[in-house]
């Protein structure tokens, strides 16, 4: 009896505590990628540019440090084509991961690149002037084994693993080491994802997915599969579409097609069910505290 | 009661538990001034040290460039006369086949193409007789291949040929004999030569038979001359003659006179006597009338032989002066006889003179010709021997060689570009910035790596361009050339860091980072030393400075390596990154 009272009493005392702690952030939680807050990540983004651009100089190369609004155009870039609203985007082009590869290094497309974008236009104009050899170890030296996943699309993206090179090495700096796993998940993203009302709208979503045959746990494990998926079709992103065979290319189209297909319901389903719950939970963890 | 009494218990406890929240919540909302600036004040700074160093100091330039063999050069395979036309490609070598001197590089319609070393391309055919530079490549070639090509004078004699055969032989090919049409050529010249030795010997009996004739000329004009001089000395001889005429002093006229009074006394004579006869017989009665008759008779004809004497004497005195009458103009004819036989003399003289120059011109040019013809076919038969023809050999200036690009197809033409090479001096394509670029110079050491290849060689700066903008690099960038000294890496291809050493300590000095060198109020260079939690200034001469460190030398040795100094200060790091 003693014993149900004491426990009584604790958590009678302990409940408002866990109360303010499921609906308010944890302090220093941002509201920008990796939790950081905006002022985090332009010092952030300042920081890895410089000790990147430090880094290839170490490696014989001229990199230009992109500023913070460089590597933000690169970020926003994603998923926006001038004149398309990101619905129209995603209609014609997906999630633009398989349905703009060409094989070439983002430097040298021409078309939707938000890499090359995140890059800086004095970058992608060093780049073009090196020999082809030259290009080949500037990105290795600069990204490493992939060449798309430059600063800004690691950070876009929030998966710093796929990261090498210099700014593998510059983030390493900068970041701290779960950082930089693909395993790491956004602070804020998962506490929003803990809360209820978005575990029941992501239950929902995977069964409205699942109904039309996309079995996936999580929207943001679609990127990341069409990704490999993709790098294993194009060895790992290194062979163009010029030299591949018809059967490449016809898994290419596939994938292509798979991409839109997917991404055109996933987006939708994200903006009418995921997005409103997701808004509703940020606000209120991340309200406005008068003091 | 006992439930009254728990409910109550349950009451103070809700109530004491309501109070305890609320005092927490208020607690933890409201902060004194002081402790909101405890809270945001800066922690307390604790200094950052770093031993001081023994390290040698290099400033480096670091750039980056293209591994690549020398520049690609064309192959050309010239034409070859002997042949009379291009054959066609049989085997051609596949891209970075390395070749070496004397290596067959392709073959062409069942001949090789020989790879030898030479600045000058192969332009002609080579065969015993010819001379040149190419020729002095070529035995300059097979020296250093052992072949023994006797004296490199550039000249293609016998043991050139020799070497050449052998060099053929060496390689599993037969050398290149001489053609068909070689060896008409040269039977053509055989024949040309006997027509032209036979043509000489002609000219030369027409010489010396136009040399008789001069002879025989002058002889003829000579008696003719004679003859005339005679005949003009006999006219004039009658001429005298018809003076003496003239003057009543002509022999023959005298003697025609004489021969007349003669005859014209012996005819008169001859009538008296007639007439004394006829006399006595007329006056002798006993004659008959018959020897009357044959006295008259008798004595008529002595009378007509006096006639005639006399009609006969005239006429030879009269030829006698006619034919002293005409001495002049025999004279006259007999001079112009003297002189037209000189003339004539002369005249056939000059042209057997002409004919002696025109035989002695056909000699010259007779054994002119002869000798032309002779020498030719000593050439003609000297390059029967072993030749090379000039689309069996490709001169480049450095061997060995490597294949770079094949432009050829096999059953194509084997003339012209057929393919490039590269020499296999690894040599780097690279570019500095302009502000980098009076500091290198040639001759350089330069580290060679590419870390994620694990590839390390050095090598040699070879040139640093004059104007920005050459050889393919910006106007913000000078071209950098680099030769790779020998490493048995294969670096062609890949892109290389290339660190180049501006300047260095020569060793090992005392260093610490440039963040803890600072600037003293009276202008000197000072650090600032840890000794076991005290710190104190220390004053430093600095010297170079590099990679993020600066030499210091203290006069008093008062900084060793291992001490430790400050570079800065600690502060707090941001929340979500580091």
């Amino acid at each position: 009896m003693k014993k149900t009272m004491c426990a009584s009493l604790f958590a009678v005392l302990l409940a408002p505590a866990i109360a303010a702690a499921q609906v308010q952030a944890p302090k220093g939680l941002g509201t920008e990628e990796f939790g950081m807050s905006p002022r985090e990540l332009v010092q952030a983004i300042e920081k890895t540019e410089e000790l990147i651009a430090r880094c290839m100089r170490e490696q014989g190369f001229q990199y230009i440090a992109a500023d913070h609004n460089t590597v933000r155009a690169g970020m926003t870039a994603d998923k926006r084509l001038p004149g398309l609203s990101e619905e129209e985007f995603v209609s014609r082009y997906g999630f633009g991961v398989s349905t703009f590869y060409t094989g070439l290094p983002p430097q040298l497309s021409t078309g939707y690149s938000p890499a090359r974008v995140g890059l800086g236009e004095r970058n992608v104009q060093i780049f073009r002037k090196l020999s082809p050899a030259d290009q080949v170890a500037y990105n290795r030296a600069l990204l490493g084994d992939d060449v798309f996943s430059t600063l800004a699309v690691a950070l876009e993206t929030e998966d710093l693993s796929r990261t090498g090179g210099c700014t593998r090495k510059a983030l390493t700096e900068n970041f701290k080491p779960d950082q930089l796993k693909a395993s790491h998940y956004n602070p804020q993203d998962a506490l929003i994802n803990k809360d209820p009302r978005m575990k029941a709208a992501i239950a929902f979503w995977q069964r409205e997915m699942k109904k039309v045959g996309f079995e996936y746990g999580h929207p943001d494990e679609i990127e990341p599969d069409l990704r490999n998926r993709l790098s294993a079709l194009t060895e790992g992103g290194k062979l163009l579409v010029s030299k591949m065979s018809q059967d490449q290319k016809a898994a290419l189209r596939k994938l292509q097609d798979f991409e839109r297909l997917i991404s055109v319901k996933s987006h939708k389903m994200h903006e009418e069910v995921l997005t409103p719950i997701e808004e509703k939970i940020q606000e209120e963890l991340f309200s406005r505290k008068v003091q | 009661m006992v439930a009254k009494r728990v409910n109550v218990l349950w009451a103070i406890l809700g109530v004491v538990g309501g109070i305890a929240v609320g005092a927490w919540y208020m607690g933890s909302r409201i902060q004194s001034p002081a402790e909101v600036a405890a809270r945001t004040a800066a922690p307390e700074p604790s200094a950052i040290l770093v031993p001081v160093e023994s390290r040698v100091l290099s400033s480096d330039i670091v750039t980056r460039g293209t591994v690549r063999f020398g520049l690609p050069q064309q192959v050309s395979i010239a034409p070859s006369t002997v042949k009379g036309g291009a054959g066609l490609i049989s085997s051609l070598p596949r891209p970075n086949t390395n070749f070496k001197e004397g290596e067959v590089i392709l073959s062409a319609s069942g001949r090789p193409v020989f790879v030898l070393q030479g600045g000058a391309p192969a332009f002609r055919d080579m065969a015993p007789g010819t001379s040149g530079g190419d020729v002095r490549q070529l035995e300059e070639a097979l020296a250093r291949l052992g072949f023994g090509p006797g004296t490199v004078d550039g000249s293609y004699d016998q043991k050139t040929s020799a070497a050449v055969e052998h060099m053929y032989k060496k390689a599993g090919w037969d050398p290149f004999a001489p053609t068909r049409e070689q060896r008409a050529a040269v039977a053509t010249l055989e024949r040309e030569w006997t027509d032209a030795a036979r043509a000489q010997l002609a000219a030369e009996a027409t010489r010396e038979t136009a040399l008789k004739a001069v002879a025989a000329a002058r002889a003829i004009a000579e008696q003719n001359t004679r003859q005339a001089t005679l005949d003009n000395a006999a006219r004039v001889g009658d001429s005298r003659q018809l003076a003496d005429a003239r003057s009543g002093k002509s022999l023959a006229l005298e003697a025609e006179r004489a021969r007349a009074a003669h005859s014209a006394t012996a005819a008169t004579a001859d009538v008296a006597t007639q007439m004394a006869d006829r006399a006595l017989i007329v006056l002798d009665p006993r004659q008959t009338e018959t020897a009357r008759a044959a006295a008259e008779a008798k004595l008529k004809v002595a009378r007509a032989a006096q006639r005639k004497a006399k009609l006969e004497a005239d006429l030879a005195i009269q030829t006698a002066a006619r034919e002293a009458a005409l001495v002049d103009e025999r004279i006259k004819v007999a001079e112009g006889a003297v002189k037209a036989a000189r003339l004539e003399g002369d005249r056939s003289i000059r042209a057997a003179q002409e004919q002696q120059s025109l035989a002695e011109f056909d000699v010259r040019v007779a054994t002119e010709r002869a000798e032309r013809l002779a020498s030719e076919l000593a050439a003609a038969r000297a390059k029967l021997g072993v030749q090379v023809p000039a689309d069996e050999v490709v001169f480049i200036p450095s061997l060995p060689i490597r294949v770079h690009e094949v432009t050829a197809a096999v059953a194509a033409n084997a003339s012209g570009p057929v393919m490039s090479m590269t020499d296999n001096q690894l040599s780097i394509d690279s570019q500095l910035p302009l502000e980098a670029a009076p500091l290198v110079k040639p001759g350089m050491k330069v580290a060679i790596d590419e870390q994620a290849l694990g590839i390390k060689a050095t090598g040699i700066v070879e040139t640093v361009a004059n104007t920005p903008g050459t050889r393919g690099v910006d106007g913000y960038h000078f071209y950098l050339g680099v030769k790779v000294e020998t490493t048995p890496v294969l670096l062609a291809g890949f892109s290389v860091r290339l660190t180049i050493p501006i300047e260095t300590s020569r060793g090992a000095v005392t260093a610490v980072p440039t963040s803890a060198v600072s600037l003293a109020a009276d202008g000197t260079s000072r650090v600032l030393v840890d000794r076991g939690g005290k710190q104190e200034f220390v004053t430093v001469q600095p010297g170079l400075s590099t990679g993020g460190y600066v030499e210091v030398n203290t006069p008093d040795g008062g900084l060793a390596p291992g001490q430790l100094v400050v570079v800065g200060y600690k502060t707090a790091e941001p929340a979500a990154a580091k």
